[in-house]
């Protein structure tokens, strides 16, 4: 606080020394002719239209609709995410839908832009005003609210495949060691963050989702199974020898192209059926 | 009547009005919550349990599972060399092929149908209309196959079948 008070005091007599320097005698800053010359970068207007699906379980009886908002894309930062709080901050504070740390990392703001499932913070807002931007929740999840899915299934299959380390006979002492190359295997598997992105994604998912786990889960189901500290590699694998579980995957790659961090579940799906089929 | 109870009957309308495509399924498919809204229904969304509690799976079979799977690719992966050898042969000279092929095919088409049945008439969720349709596909499936055969013993057989179309 001290600091600030200081360089402000310092700003402000800066100021007068510069106005005294221009109008030669005792002038106010505001006043002065640099002043009123000075002409601020102003950006021109870009206003883009966002259809935002929106649906309100107070009315239930009322059809989900696409509502329409405009806005200044200069006035906006980069990210649909930004035009989102921006629309939620000025337009219309009923617009609702989860959002954390605006950096991808918590999953959080997971949705369906312009057709394709990805988080809204790391989805860069196409320039072109020509063509609107259209804004839905996951597909085929049930809606809680405007963009708000129903993540519960979700997480009850993620829970369903035990994701933490099982091993009844730890090491005597100290820590589990792992060698390189086994560390390496859970590259590209521990990233994720269940954003629901690539599930949803799935179309298997779509018509079979209570009973297929669907690719975040199944890619978690390996990154447990190809764990080298892990000793219940085999219940693992036992328990998704079924024709729902996994074999429901037919490797059409949804969940590969739309995953926002990048990941591949459906490799990870390919490795179980290898290590299956390899039994 | 608390909110949530309210929320819970507002959903599978919700879920019946987010596209028209789903409406003709959801009118055949058989709902067996009537009265109360809180019974379970596969793809519902009502849950087994609670929100803690993991879903289930379903008991473990390697002859749905990872057998099926193998065996579906291996047959996947025969059929292009044998789809090859029947190009370069003609089959009255290998009838032990052409006969080969024939079933390979009508298998291979058999697990194909059966997935799609699996995918979009289950029987969870289609209790009289999946078991039909499985049935069904069993009844053709064996039927083509005495077909083929019938074909391939007391005619000129598939690869020549298609050899005469090919030409034609």
């Amino acid at each position: 606080m001290q600091s600030v008070i200081k360089s402000s005091t310092l700003a402000r007599a800066r100021a007068f020394r510069t106005a005294q320097n221009v109008g030669g005698g005792v002038r106010s800053f505001a006043s002065s002719a640099r002043r009123s010359q000075a002409v601020p970068t102003e950006k021109p207007v870009l206003m883009k239209e966002f259809k935002i699906y929106r649906w309100n379980p107070d009315e239930p009886a009322k059809k989900p609709t696409l509502q329409s908002y405009t806005i200044d894309l200069n006035q906006t930062g980069p990210m649909i995410l930004d035009a989102l709080i921006k629309i939620k901050n000025e337009i219309d504070p009923t617009l609702t839908f989860r959002r954390s740390c605006r950096e991808g990392i918590c999953g959080s703001c997971a949705m369906n832009i312009d057709g394709q499932n990805t988080l809204a913070c790391l989805c860069r807002t196409d320039r072109n005003v020509g063509k609107d931007a259209k804004v839905y929740p996951l597909p085929h999840m049930y809606i809680v609210k405007d963009l708000v899915p129903d993540l519960t299934l979700f997480y009850k299959q993620y829970k369903s495949i035990q994701p933490y380390l099982q091993n009844d006979n730890p090491p005597a002492s100290g820590e589990f060691l792992q060698s390189q190359e086994e560390r390496k295997k859970l590259d590209g598997l521990y990233e994720c963050i269940l954003c629901a992105c690539c599930s949803t994604s799935c179309p298997s998912y779509w018509w079979n989702q209570d009973e297929y786990l669907g690719p975040a889960t199944l890619m978690q189901a390996y990154r447990w199974i190809a764990d080298s500290r892990d000793s219940y590699g085999a219940e693992r694998k036992e328990k998704l020898q079924n024709e729902m579980s996994m074999y429901r995957c037919h490797t059409i790659f949804n969940c590969s192209r739309t995953c926002p961090k990048g990941l591949n579940p459906a490799a990870a799906i390919a490795k179980i059926k290898l290590e299956l089929a390899a039994e | 009547m608390s909110s949530t109870t309210l929320l819970r009957t507002a959903l599978p309308r919700a879920a019946s009005s987010f596209s028209g495509r789903f409406t003709p399924r959801a009118a055949i498919q058989v709902r067996r919550a009537t009265s109360s809204s809180t019974e379970y229904v596969p793809g519902g969304p009502i849950y087994k349990g609670t929100v803690n509690d993991p879903t289930s799976f379903p008991s473990p079979s390697k002859t749905h599972g990872s057998y099926h799977w193998a065996f579906e690719r291996l047959l996947s992966a025969s059929l292009v060399p044998m789809t090859a050898a029947a190009f370069v042969t003609t089959g009255s000279q290998y009838p032990l092929l052409d006969g080969l092929l024939g079933i390979s095919l009508v298998m291979h088409s058999h697990i194909g149908f059966d997935s799609f049945l699996v995918d979009y008439v289950h029987k969870r969720k289609f209790p009289v209309l999946g078991p039909i349709s499985s049935w069904a596909l069993r009844t053709v499936t064996v039927g083509v196959l005495v077909g083929v055969y019938q074909f391939n013993t007391n005619d000129i057989g598939l690869t020549e079948l298609i050899a005469k179309v090919w030409t034609a």
